[in-house]
C-alpha cells in the first residue's frame, strides 16, 4: 500500500514536471512587493490574455543566469534585473536581444530601453527621515544627509554596489550634476570615509523601511517607492526630492530560453500602458510606459519620480555596466575595511 | 549501534558468536549505498564542478587562488570569519556546559521541559528567529528601552548590525548544538566516581575541575568542533545581524557568485573554507580519535 502511494506520488510528480515544458513560462523577479504587484499587473493579465501560465521564481541572482546560459539549461524566461547588469550581460552574450516587431518601444522611455532591455519599472533614491525621531529636523539634502554635526546620528545607505550611493556622495560633496560621470571614486570614497561609522546599510527594501520606522537610522537614502508605502502605514516620513537619483529594473531574457517567442509577447503586455500603470500604482514604482501616467490617479501620480524632474539625476546606466566590476571591487573592499 | 547490541546481548551470546555474529554485525554496505549515492551526487560532483570552476574561470591557472589569498580585503573577511565563528564557539560552551550540566542531573520531568524549549528554539524558523533578535537588540528596541528605564544607561546601545549582533544571535543558535551532545556525555559520568572523588576530600572546585570537566571534555570537543564548523559557513545571520565591515566568508561567497558573477573567485573561497573545516576536523580526530567522538565519550 505504502509503496503504491509512493508509485503514485513519483508518477504525479513527474507529471507535474512534464506539464511545465508545454504552455507556460517563468518569470523571475526579487520577491516580496515587488512581485506581488508585478503578477498581479503583469503575469495573471498575460494568462488571461494567452492562457499561458506564468510560473513564478526568485530572486534574480545573477550568477544562476550565468550558469544556466552556459549549461544551456536556461529555466527562467523573463527576468526582472538591475539596469547596470542588463547593459553589462547584453554585451557580454548572456542575454536575448528582444524583439521590438513584438515590443513597442516608441511609447517607452527611452533612458530605459537598450537592445537586450526594456525598463521594468524606475525609481529614485531620495532622502527621507522619520520626523518622530527628530522632531521635525530632516535632512533636505545629500550635504545635510552627509553632514553628521547638524544631523547626528545613524543613517542608513543601500548596501550593494549600483548606482546611487556613491552619486549621492559626490553630489553631497559638491559636484554638478553634469559633471558626475566619468565618477571621482576617490572623491567619493573619501566623502563617503567622514560618515562611515554612521552608516547602518540596508540590503533589502523592506530592511530598508524597518530602519526608518524603528528610528534605528532616522533618516538616509531610499527607493521612493518603499517612503512612500511607509507613509500610507503611518509612519511619520518625510521625503526630500532634491538631486532625486534615478535608477531601474530592466527585464531580460536569458540566452538560449525554450520560449523566445512568449517571453517577448510577455514583456510586450508587461510594458504596455495599463499594466505598467497598475504595477505603478501598487508598488509605489514609476512606469516606464509613457502613457501610463495618465491612468493614474492624482495621489499615486504625485508620488512618482517624473513629478520631481527639475533637480533629477540620472545615473548613467551604460557608464555603470562599463564599470561595474571595477567598482564592485573598490566598493566591497572599502565596505569591510 | 553495534555496542548496544553486545550490551543487550549479553556475554552468553557473545560467546556463541561464531554463528550469530553476521546475523548481529551484518556487513553495512548495501545500507549505506543510498546515503552514498546521495552524498556522490549532490555534493561530491557539484564540490568537483565548483573546484574545477575555480582553477578555470576566467582562464586556467591558480589565478582565483592568488587573489583570494593575495589580497587585504579577502584576508579580512577570513579574519572576521574566524573572529566570529572563535567567540561564538567559546561563549556557547561557557553558557551551554552549565545548562548541559544541569539537564544531567536534574529531575527527569524538568529536565523534559528544559529539553522541549531548547528544540522548540532549534525547530523554530531560523530567519524569524534572527529577525526577532533585530527587534530586540535595536537601539529603539525593548533591551535598550529597559536599559535607559532602569537608568543604567543614558543612550542606546549599539547592538546589531555589528559584532555584538551576529555574536548575540550566532550564540543563541548554537547553543542546543553543544548542550544536547554535552549532556549526553555527562550524564554518562558515573556518579560515584564524583561520590569518591568527595569521599578521599575532594572539595567542589576539584571535583569540577578534575573530574568532572576532564570527563566531558570529550563531548565538549565533539559540540565545540560542531559549532565552530557551523559558524564558518554561516550566512543569514551575520548578513541580517552584522555590518560589514564584519563580513563573512559565505557572504562573500553569495555576493561574489549571486551579483558579481565570479563563479570562479567564489569556488575558490568555497573551496579554501572546505579545506579549512576539514583540516580541523582531522585535527580533532587525531587529538580525541573518531570512536570517542561518535560514542560521546565512552
Amino acid at each position: 500500500m505504502r509503496k503504491m502511494i509512493v508509485a503514485a506520488a513519483f508518477a504525479a510528480a513527474l507529471a507535474l514536471t512534464g506539464a511545465a515544458s508545454a504552455e507556460e513560462i517563468v518569470f523571475t523577479s526579487w520577491g516580496g512587493t515587488t512581485q506581488d504587484a508585478q503578477k498581479a499587473a503583469w503575469a495573471d493579465a498575460f494568462t488571461k490574455k494567452t492562457g499561458v501560465k506564468v510560473l513564478e521564481d526568485g530572486p534574480t541572482d545573477y550568477g544562476k543566469i550565468k550558469a544556466m546560459v552556459e549549461s544551456g539549461n536556461v529555466s527562467w524566461d523573463v527576468v526582472d534585473a538591475e539596469g547596470d547588469y542588463a547593459v553589462q550581460a547584453g554585451g557580454n552574450g548572456m542575454l536575448e536581444k528582444l524583439d521590438f516587431n513584438v515590443i513597442d518601444k516608441s511609447k517607452l522611455d527611452p533612458r530605459f530601453v537598450t537592445p537586450y532591455s526594456v525598463g521594468s519599472f524606475y525609481y529614485s533614491f531620495v532622502i527621507a527621515c522619520n520626523a518622530d525621531a527628530v522632531n521635525g529636523k530632516c535632512p533636505k539634502t545629500w550635504a545635510d544627509l552627509f553632514d553628521t554635526k547638524k544631523f547626528p546620528g545613524k543613517r542608513t545607505f543601500y548596501k550593494w554596489s549600483a548606482p546611487g550611493v556613491i552619486e549621492a556622495a559626490l553630489l553631497a560633496d559638491g559636484v554638478k550634476p553634469k559633471d558626475l560621470y566619468p565618477l571621482d571614486l576617490d572623491r567619493a570614497f573619501k566623502k563617503l570615509d567622514t560618515i562611515k561609522n554612521d552608516i547602518v546599510w540596508w540590503g533589502t527594501g523592506a530592511q530598508s523601511q524597518q530602519l526608518l520606522a524603528s528610528q534605528e537610522a532616522p533618516y538616509g537614502s531610499f527607493w521612493n517607492g518603499r517612503v512612500d508605502l511607509l507613509k500610507r502605514s503611518g509612519v511619520n516620513a518625510v521625503m526630500s526630492w532634491d538631486q532625486n537619483i534615478t535608477a531601474a529594473d530592466e527585464l531580460v531574457v536569458p540566452k538560449g530560453t525554450k520560449h523566445r517567442d512568449l517571453a517577448m509577447k510577455f514583456i510586450a503586455l508587461a510594458t504596455s500602458a495599463k499594466p505598467q500603470a497598475e504595477m505603478a500604482a501598487a508598488a509605489g514604482y514609476a512606469p516606464i510606459n509613457k502613457d501610463s501616467a495618465a491612468l493614474m490617479d492624482k495621489s499615486a501620480r504625485a508620488m512618482l519620480p517624473e513629478e520631481h524632474t527639475a533637480t533629477q539625476v540620472n545615473a548613467d546606466m551604460n557608464y555603470w555596466a562599463a564599470h561595474r566590476d571595477e567598482i564592485a571591487k573598490r566598493w566591497y573592499a572599502w565596505q569591510t575595511k | 549501534m553495534a555496542q548496544t547490541v553486545y550490551s543487550a546481548a549479553g556475554s552468553d551470546i557473545a560467546q556463541s558468536a561464531p554463528q550469530v555474529k553476521p546475523k548481529r554485525q551484518p556487513n553495512g554496505f548495501p545500507a549505506v549505498v543510498p546515503a552514498l549515492v546521495l552524498i556522490v551526487l549532490f555534493f561530491v560532483v557539484p564540490i568537483t564542478a565548483l573546484l574545477v570552476r575555480s582553477v578555470l574561470d576566467p582562464k586556467p591557472g591558480l589565478g582565483n587562488y592568488a587573489q583570494l589569498l593575495g589580497s587585504w580585503t579577502y584576508a579580512r573577511v577570513f579574519a572576521n570569519t574566524f573572529e566570529v565563528a572563535a567567540l561564538v564557539t567559546i561563549l556557547s560552551v561557557a553558557i551551554g556546559f552549565p545548562v548541559a550540566w544541569m539537564l544531567a542531573i536534574m529531575p527527569r520531568r524538568w529536565g523534559a521541559v528544559i529539553f522541549a524549549i531548547l528544540l522548540l528554539s532549534m525547530w523554530t524558523n531560523l530567519l524569524a528567529r534572527t529577525y526577532a533578535w533585530m527587534v530586540l537588540l535595536q537601539r529603539t528596541g525593548p533591551i535598550n528601552k529597559l536599559l535607559i528605564y532602569l537608568g543604567l544607561i543614558d543612550h542606546p546601545l549599539a547592538m546589531v548590525n555589528d559584532l555584538t549582533g551576529v555574536t548575540i544571535g550566532m550564540t543563541y543558535i548554537m547553543l542546543p548544538f553543544i548542550i544536547l551532545p554535552l549532556q549526553g556525555v555527562i550524564k554518562n559520568i558515573d556518579p560515584a566516581i564524583l561520590q569518591a572523588a568527595a569521599l578521599c576530600g575532594a572539595n567542589r572546585w576539584k571535583c569540577l575541575t578534575r573530574i568532572l570537566i576532564p570527563l566531558a571534555l570529550p563531548g565538549v570537543a565533539a559540540g565545540a568542533l560542531m559549532v565552530f564548523v557551523m559558524s564558518l559557513g554561516y550566512f543569514v545571520t551575520p548578513a541580517l545581524l552584522g555590518g560589514t565591515s564584519n563580513m563573512m566568508l559565505a557572504e562573500l561567497i553569495a555576493q561574489l557568485v549571486q551579483s558579481l558573477v565570479n563563479w570562479g573567485l567564489g569556488g575558490a573561497a568555497a573551496f579554501v573554507l572546505l579545506i579549512v573545516t576539514l583540516a580541523i576536523y582531522a585535527l580533532q580526530l587525531r587529538l580525541f580519535g573518531a570512536g570517542r567522538l561518535s560514542h560521546g565519550g565512552q
